[in-house]
C-alpha cells in the first residue's frame, strides 16, 4: 500500500505542479486539493510504525516543496504561529524542519483549526521521537505519558442498556440459538464487542475430523532392511506398555480400528468423490456397445439398475460395465453364428 | 485348495470347510451374479443362456453362497443357532445365565 500511495502521490504532483505554473492565484486551492486527499490518508494511517511515518513525512515534504512557493508565502504571514511550535520543539529535541514544515502544510490543508491540529500534530511527533530514541536505549515505555494524554470516553446509559441486552441476548444465543435477524443485525453492526459470539473466535477443532497427518508413522525409507524391521520391532515391545487404564485401552483400539471413531462419521472408510451425475448417468460406458439388438436393452437394463444402487462405488460399477463387455467380445463368433 | 499345514484353531473339519466356502463365496460373488443376470433373462438369446449355464456350473462347487451353513461360533453345531449371536442354543442359554449377554434376561410375563 505504500508504494501505491507514492506512486499516486508523484502522479498527482506532478500534475498539481503543471497546474500551479499556470495559473496562480487559483493555485493554493487546487494544489491543495490533490495533496490535501493524500494527506488525509496519510493521517488516516497514524498508526502505521514511526519509521515509515517519518519516511512519509520526509518524502511529502519533498514534494510539497516543489508547491511549496504559495504555502511559504502564506507561512511568512502566519511567521508568529510558525516560530512557536518551532521553539516548542526546541525543549525535548530539535524536531525536523522538514517534518514541522509538513505539519504546518497539513494544518493548513485542514478544514479544523490550524493552530490546534499543528500543535497536536507535533505532540504526536515528539512523542514518537522520544519512543525510538528509548527503543534504541533500551529504555522501558513510560504509561503515565501515554495515559495522561488520552482523554476518557463518555458512555450514555443509553448504549450501556444496549450493551447488557447483547450480553443478555448472547447467552440466550447459546441456548437455542433462536435470535431474530433484527437483533443478529443490531448486534452485528454494533461496533463495542465485548464478547465473543457464537460464530466469532478461534475454532476449537474438537468436532472437525482430525487430520490424517497428525500421529503419522515414521516416514519409510526407500529399502528398511531386516535389522530396521528387528529394531522398531524390539522398540514397540518395549514402549508398548499394558494400557493403564479404561482410556488408553479405548485409544488403543481406536487406533487399531476395533473401535470406531467419535462422533460418528457415517463415511468412514467410504471415499467416494464422486458426484451423483457419474453414478446415474452412466451411458457414455455403453459406446462400445452395439446400438441395436438384445444386448443393448439388456445393457441399458444393467445400467438402470446400477444408476440405482447406492451401495457401489464408481468404480466398481464401470468394472460391473467392462466385464459384461468382455463377456460379450468372447462370445460374439458364437452370436454371429445365430 | 491350501497346500500348507493349516494351523488356526476351528473347533472342528467342518467348521474349517464352512470357512473356506464362506471364502469362495466371497471371491466368485460378483461373477456368479453377473453370470445369473444373463442366464435369468427374457430379453436376450437362449443359446447365450445356456451358455452361461455352463459357465456357471464350470465354477468351483464352494463358491456358491448356498453351500454356507450358519454354524454356532463356539461349539459349530449346524442346528439351533440364532442369527443375531451366532451362538448355539445350548451356549447361547449358559451365557445367558451368567450374565454375559448384553440386554439379555429371564423372560417372565
Amino acid at each position: 500500500s505504500t508504494s501505491s500511495v507514492l506512486s499516486t502521490e508523484k502522479d498527482k504532483s506532478t500534475t498539481s505542479t503543471g497546474s500551479t505554473n499556470e495559473v496562480a492565484s487559483k493555485s493554493p486551492e487546487g494544489a491543495a486539493e490533490t495533496p490535501k486527499q493524500k494527506l488525509l490518508n496519510i493521517i488516516g494511517n497514524m498508526k502505521v510504525e514511526v519509521t515509515t511515518k517519518k519516511k512519509f513525512q520526509q518524502l511529502k515534504t519533498q514534494e510539497i516543496k516543489k508547491q511549496a512557493t504559495d504555502k511559504l508565502e502564506g507561512l511568512d504571514s502566519r511567521s508568529s504561529t510558525f516560530q512557536g511550535p518551532a521553539e516548542d520543539a526546541q525543549r525535548s529535541k530539535p524536531l525536523n524542519r522538514e517534518l514541522v514544515e509538513a505539519v504546518s502544510a497539513v494544518a493548513s490543508s485542514l478544514p479544523r483549526s490550524k493552530e490546534q491540529t499543528e500543535s497536536e500534530l507535533l505532540a504526536q511527533l515528539r512523542r514518537h521521537e522520544e519512543t525510538t530514541d528509548k527503543q534504541r536505549k533500551g529504555g522501558t515505555i513510560n504509561i503515565r505519558n501515554v495515559i495522561s494524554e488520552m482523554s476518557i470516553k463518555r458512555q450514555s446509559p443509553a448504549q450501556r442498556g444496549v450493551m447488557i441486552s447483547n450480553r443478555i441476548s448472547l447467552a440466550m444465543e447459546e441456548d437455542g440459538q433462536r435470535l431474530k435477524p433484527d437483533r443478529l443485525s443490531s448486534r452485528s453492526f454494533d461496533s463495542r464487542r465485548y464478547f465473543l459470539s457464537l460464530r466469532e473466535g478461534k475454532r476449537l477443532n474438537i468436532f472437525t475430523k482430525a487430520p490424517p497427518e497428525t500421529e503419522s508413522a515414521l516416514k519409510t525409507v526407500s529399502s528398511p532392511t531386516i535389522w530396521d524391521l528387528e529394531f522398531a520391532k524390539e522398540i514397540a515391545a518395549v514402549t508398548d506398555q499394558p494400557p493403564r487404564n479404561g482410556f488408553e485401552e479405548m485409544i488403543q483400539w481406536t487406533k487399531e480400528g476395533i473401535l470406531w471413531e467419535f462422533p460418528i462419521d457415517n463415511e468412514a472408510g467410504m471415499d467416494d468423490d464422486a458426484e451423483f451425475h457419474e453414478h446415474i448417468f452412466l451411458e457414455k460406458h455403453l459406446k462400445d456397445f452395439p446400438k441395436e439388438g438384445p444386448i443393448r436393452h439388456f445393457m441399458e437394463l444393467v445400467i438402470c439398475g446400477l444408476s440405482k444402487n447406492p451401495y457401489l462405488s464408481v468404480k466398481q460399477k464401470i468394472e460391473h460395465i467392462e466385464w459384461f463387455r468382455n463377456y460379450f467380445d468372447e462370445k460374439e463368433e458364437f452370436l454371429q453364428e445365430m | 485348495p491350501c497346500t500348507r499345514q493349516v494351523r488356526s484353531y476351528f473347533v472342528d473339519w467342518r467348521m474349517l470347510r464352512d470357512v473356506k466356502r464362506r471364502k469362495l463365496a466371497y471371491e466368485y460373488a460378483d461373477e456368479r451374479l453377473r453370470i445369473n443376470a444373463i442366464r435369468k433373462n427374457t430379453i436376450l438369446p437362449k443359446e447365450l443362456q445356456e451358455v452361461a449355464d455352463k459357465e456357471i456350473a464350470a465354477l468351483p462347487r464352494d463358491s456358491c453362497p448356498v453351500r454356507i451353513r450358519n454354524r454356532c461360533v463356539l461349539t459349530s453345531r449346524p442346528r439351533g443357532v440364532k442369527r443375531r449371536w451366532r451362538l448355539s442354543r445350548i451356549v447361547f442359554r449358559h451365557f445367558a445365565d451368567h450374565a454375559q449377554m448384553s440386554g439379555i434376561q429371564r423372560a417372565m410375563w
